[in-house]
């Protein structure tokens, strides 16, 4: 573990990416906490539509929010959101597509194929759908963009473990009688930790971006809370008035996916000697 | 079996699946084709009057009836008449779909100009200043939502050129170019920017991989001049990984580009079923959703296919 | 520094292409054709049946109804040139306009008319405004020009809701295909409808009001109000129906545009469930009324853009909003009541809006929530899409809605359906008074104007001191034109009939 922290420190990107997710998630915590510049509800009506200045340094909104402190909310939002729907997809993909490669035939037959068709589905449209029946809310993004990304995780999973399989060491435990649920932990399990960590770094990069989209579209984070998505989206017709107001949140998405494309490719490098200093 | 049949069986079973899929799912979203017609209106009718529209809509049968008669009609080439347009659901997608397919060549082809020459300098460059700043920009350009892109685009242009979007009209390629183009090319740049970061790393590596590979080390070896290794020994084999990528992205742009085409007012296939959820045509949903699910499968299936043309590996082995 | 070259070029694309754009979109339109841009478009053509505002809009624009309001809303003569209420109110005689004809050169008969009403009254149709019209027992045609409905009690407010396009007057022979080809007689035909596309219209040359003042209007679809306002200021579209007043406001700064603003109709409204505990306590639902500024939310979520309106949006009607109850915000009253009431340590309720629809209510709804949470009322915004907004709303599923609601020009039509007991939309308002009840009642038999506004100003004052819902203002609504386009004359109503008059220099 101390020598993968020490593998990203060293390399470039890691670096950058690693201290953009950083810098992110301090954000988001402070503004958890409530130390955020100004309260992000609090709607301050005779400062509406300021632009940067010295007491909001990224300006306020048609509310008389501040930007800046919306942001940091937003951050931790948007976070909440990618996180938790990476973590269920991950967990809901490993499950599945271990279960596919140990059990096969049947199994692996019908359970990749709902994969495939799952797939098939454009991701914006296949989340827009879940959320349009389960009602917007942070639950039901979470959902949503845990359920498009499912499938990723299952193949990602199902080729290694089935390969794996087939491997000498698997084979030993079985005929020593461990159980079949210790084989699958302990071997295939740890066999895959270096894809998946790559896969899920950059699963949160999309996750962030689908959020991002949903919530473009009016479908996810609901008011007064703000997610990096509806800021956005509240700037839009404001875009010749208040240029900020799109321009911030604008490039806070751009840098916090930035920032785990950065750190998940650095990931990939440090642990699948293969592409040593392939990936950009 | 083999690969290729494997592929051509599973196919009609994956479409079947997305068609009971977006069926069932679009009749879960509350609201229907009559609170979409009518708004808050609707309360003003009497049930024997919900009942009579429900009919005119076809929404008065069980759902497994109803997906019944969908599903014939299907085998006929009928996919039902569209609420909104009142046309058959198929004449409404052909109508929409030039558009979709022109601006998804169209960013390709602004992706594979700018991604390919930039992957092959920045691997000749390698660990040089100039390869990271590419890669720097592949990796920034990878990251932008295409939303926000295309936000500043029209921040931009419309600020600082006064340009405004395309209109309502989409203008044909072949009734008049001129304004075809000017209202494609700033969607497909916002679209291509992300794909040309993409083709820009893909084609990067894979050139490294084979400017180390035996045969381009003996060709240099032999004295050949670096440019025509780079461009005539190396880049013919690096380029079967960016047309696997370009292929899988030009798949999904087939679908549509939901949100840069409502923010462009391009009338593609992605506003089309925006619209269709938003106002409850269920014919046309379906219908919309399976031609798109049918156009990703098969592009993918020829890029599988011609993969496993170029790498007799893969025809052998079952993935 | 390869990349900067890349920008360099990058821009110098731009710029040409830019330039290609304003080449190819300077080519001349047709000289005297009028381009219009809005970002909804109409949902269907068929006039009885539609309520979707641009389809409204679309199809005044090509259908007649009887008579029709003018900006002031007054009844005056469309496909009727007099009529006249008889027999105590239980006959109402129409006299057809001789010269009136349809698009097709077909006069307009007084079996027209019979055929369009029967169709509005058959309950198969569906027709968006049948109960309005329920009082007519018959209809007779003594000759092609005169048209006599006999009525079953006095119904004073018929006539005006004859004065909408979902009364229109529609060829008896073209009933069976009415869906699908709008013949009317009314300023403009139809060519051609590409939904969510764009409309053809050309002048209707057989227009008994005369000669309209362009060749036609072309009809764009523009779903971004941004781009819309873009598009006139690049002097590509004439005129455009805006919604977004965030969008409107920023029209006077263009030196080439003109903004047509008036108070609709529709208002803006804080429903209360009064079905639901605790908003069936009185006290509580005047403390929210008390608690609200209605100025504030007004000049924030709507930039100002409106006026301040009790129940009633009708100008002949409205009274001045600051004699109704706690139209002035009263903060300490408003505690005062809550203390009182059965929830004197506040509560939390639901309230939902609907996305984009309108564009402003989701803020709103924020500005509501942070003035009620002064007096611990705390609301959790549920904000969703239209239609899951409808189904929710017309089930009565809410706590509290914001909500933007149709008006009309008669105060009877605009509140039966709520607050009467067997009105139509009772279950959506949850709300009944024996006093509003009864007034409404007096209001649609009486038929001396000065008798209605006395007891309609009852009515108004009553139903804001039981706030039932928080009425909160009028929005403005808009078009926007080029100033080389003459004679626009706006109404509340929001109808674009007012094109028919329209030149462009």
């Amino acid at each position: 573990m101390m020598g993968l922290i020490r593998a990203i420190a060293r390399h470039p990107s890691g670096r950058i990416g690693a201290a953009i997710v950083l810098i992110y998630i301090v954000a988001a915590l402070l503004a958890a906490a409530g130390l955020t510049p100004h309260d992000p509800l609090q709607q301050f009506r005779i400062d509406r539509l300021k632009g940067p200045n010295g007491t909001y340094w990224m300006g306020t909104d048609l509310l008389g929010r501040d930007t800046m402190s919306r942001l940091m909310l937003g951050i931790g939002q948007s976070f909440t959101i990618a996180f938790s729907s990476v973590a269920l997809a991950t967990l809901a993909g490993t499950i599945i597509g271990l279960v596919a490669a140990w059990w096969g035939h049947l199994w692996d037959g019908v359970l990749m194929r709902i994969m495939d068709v799952l797939l098939a589905f454009p991701a914006i449209l296949l989340a827009m759908l879940i959320v349009a029946i389960a009602g917007t809310g942070t639950w039901t993004s979470i959902a949503a963009i845990a359920i498009v990304y499912t499938p990723i995780f299952a193949r990602v999973v199902r080729g290694p473990a089935l390969s794996l399989k087939q491997r000498d060491f698997v084979d030993a435990a079985r005929t020593f009688g461990s159980s079949q649920g210790f084989i699958l932990t302990r071997h295939l399990l740890l066999n895959l930790v270096a894809p998946l960590t790559v896969q899920v770094t950059l699963a949160l990069a999309w996750a962030l971006l689908t959020e991002a989209g949903l919530s473009f579209l009016g479908l996810g984070t609901q008011p007064p809370a703000p997610s990096l998505g509806v800021m956005l989206s509240e700037s839009k017709n404001l875009m010749t008035q208040a240029p900020w107001l799109m321009l911030f949140p604008g490039l806070a998405i751009m840098l916090g996916i930035l920032g785990f494309n950065l750190f998940g490719d650095a990931l990939r490098d440090i642990l699948d000697p293969k592409t040593q200093g392939r990936a950009a | 079996m083999n690969y290729v049949t494997q592929r051509l069986l599973t196919f009609p079973l994956i479409l079947l699946g997305v068609s009971v899929i977006v069926f069932v799912a679009i009749r879960m979203v509350p609201g229907d084709a009559i609170t979409a017609m009518l708004g808050t209106e609707a309360g003003l009718l009497t049930p024997a009057q919900r009942q009579a529209l429900a009919e005119y809509f076809g929404i008065d049968q069980p759902i497994y009836i109803q997906y019944w008669r969908w599903l014939t009609g299907l085998f006929e080439g009928n996919l039902g008449i569209s609420s909104i347009y009142g046309r058959p659901v198929l004449a409404v997608i052909l109508e929409r779909f030039p558009l979709t397919l022109e601006l998804a060549l169209l960013s390709m082809v602004i992706a594979l100009a700018v991604g390919i020459p930039a992957g092959v300098f920045a691997a000749t460059r390698n660990e040089r200043a100039s390869d990271l700043a590419v890669r720097l920009f592949a990796m920034i350009g990878q990251s932008t939502p295409n939303f926000v892109f295309a936000l500043l685009i029209i921040y931009v242009l419309s600020v600082y050129f006064g340009y405004v979007p395309a209109m309502g009209t989409f203008t044909p390629l072949f009734v008049d170019p001129l304004a075809n183009l000017s209202q494609l090319i700033f969607p497909a740049l916002t679209l291509g920017l992300a794909f040309a970061a993409s083709v820009t790393r893909i084609s990067r590596s894979a050139m490294l991989d084979v400017l180390s590979d035996d045969y381009v080390r003996t060709a240099r070896s032999k004295g050949a001049p670096a440019r025509s290794v780079v461009w005539h020994h190396a880049l013919p084999n690096a380029l079967i990984p960016v047309v696997t990528l370009s292929g899988v992205e030009f798949g999904y742009l087939l679908g549509g580009a939901v949100i840069v085409e409502e923010i462009f007012a391009l009338p593609g296939i992605g506003r089309l079923v925006l619209d269709a959820i938003n106002q409850r045509d269920y014919a046309l949903v379906q219908g919309t959703v399976l031609f798109i699910a049918f156009n990703f499968l098969i592009v993918n299936l020829i890029v599988d296919l011609a993969y496993a043309a170029l790498d007799p590996r893969i025809r052998l082995g079952n993935r | 520094m390869m990349h900067w070259t890349n920008t360099k070029r990058l821009l110098a694309g731009l710029a040409v292409a830019t330039a290609l754009s304003s080449i190819a979109l300077a080519l001349p339109a047709q000289a005297a054709s009028l381009r219009m841009a809005w970002s909804q478009d109409a949902t269907g053509l068929d006039p009885h049946k539609q309520t979707a505002f641009s389809s409204l809009r679309l199809l005044e624009l090509i259908y007649e109804p009887l008579v029709r309001l003018d900006a002031d809303l007054n009844v005056v003569p469309a496909v009727a040139d007099s009529w006249e209420f008889t027999d105590g109110g239980l006959t109402l005689t129409f006299k057809l306009n001789p010269n009136a004809k349809f698009s097709d050169g077909a006069q307009v008969k007084s079996a027209d008319v019979k055929a369009s009403f029967e169709r509005l009254l058959n309950e198969e149709t569906a027709a968006a405004a049948r109960s309005n019209f329920l009082s007519i027992a018959s209809i007779d045609t003594p000759d092609d020009t005169t048209v006599v409905f006999k009525l079953s009690q006095p119904d004073a407010p018929i006539l005006v809701a004859m004065a909408t396009i979902n009364a229109a007057v529609v060829p008896a022979a073209g009933i069976g295909t009415i869906e699908t080809t709008a013949v009317g007689s009314g300023p403009f035909k139809l060519d051609s409808w590409s939904p969510n596309e764009k409309e053809v219209l050309s002048a209707n040359a057989n227009w008994a009001g005369g000669k309209v003042g362009v060749d036609g209007i072309t009809i764009s679809v523009l779903p971004d109000e941004t781009a819309i306002l873009a598009s006139l200021r690049a002097g590509q579209t004439d005129f455009a129906l805006l919604n977004d007043p965030l969008v409107a406001t920023l029209v006077p700064n263009e030196p080439n545009l003109q903004l047509n603003a008036i108070p609709g109709l529709a208002y803006n409204v804080l429903q209360l469930n009064p079905a639901r505990k605790p908003m069936d306590d009185l006290k509580v639902r005047q403390a929210i009324s008390c608690a609200v500024n209605r100025q504030e939310v007004l000049d924030t979520a709507l930039v100002g853009e409106g006026k301040v309106t009790g129940p009633l949006t009708m100008p002949a009607y409205a009274s001045d909003p600051n004699s109704l109850f706690c139209y002035t915000q009263d903060v300490e009253k408003a505690k005062q009541l809550m203390a009182e009431s059965s929830s004197p340590d506040g509560f939390t309720a639901k309230v939902i809006a609907a996305t984009g629809e309108p564009p402003v209510a989701s803020s709103e709804a924020q500005v509501l929530q942070s003035q009620l949470a002064a007096i611990g009322v705390k609301l959790e915004i549920e904000l969703m899409e239209l239609n899951v907004y409808v189904d929710r709303w017309l089930a009565g599923d809410f706590d509290m809605a914001v909500a933007q609601n149709g008006g009309r020009p008669d105060p009877y039509p605009m509140y039966n359906r709520y607050f009467t007991k067997d009105g139509n939309l009772q279950k959506v308002s949850n709300f009944v008074d024996d006093e509003l009840d009864s007034l409404l009642q007096q209001g649609r038999v009486e038929t001396d104007v000065a008798k209605r506004k006395e007891i309609f100003q009852k009515f108004e004052a009553r139903l804001a001191e039981l706030s039932p819902w928080i009425w909160l203002s009028t929005s403005n609504t808009y078009t926007a034109q080029l100033k080389t386009v003459k004679g626009f004359v706006p109404s509340p109503t929001g109808t674009l009939f007012g094109l028919s008059a329209v030149t462009i220099e």
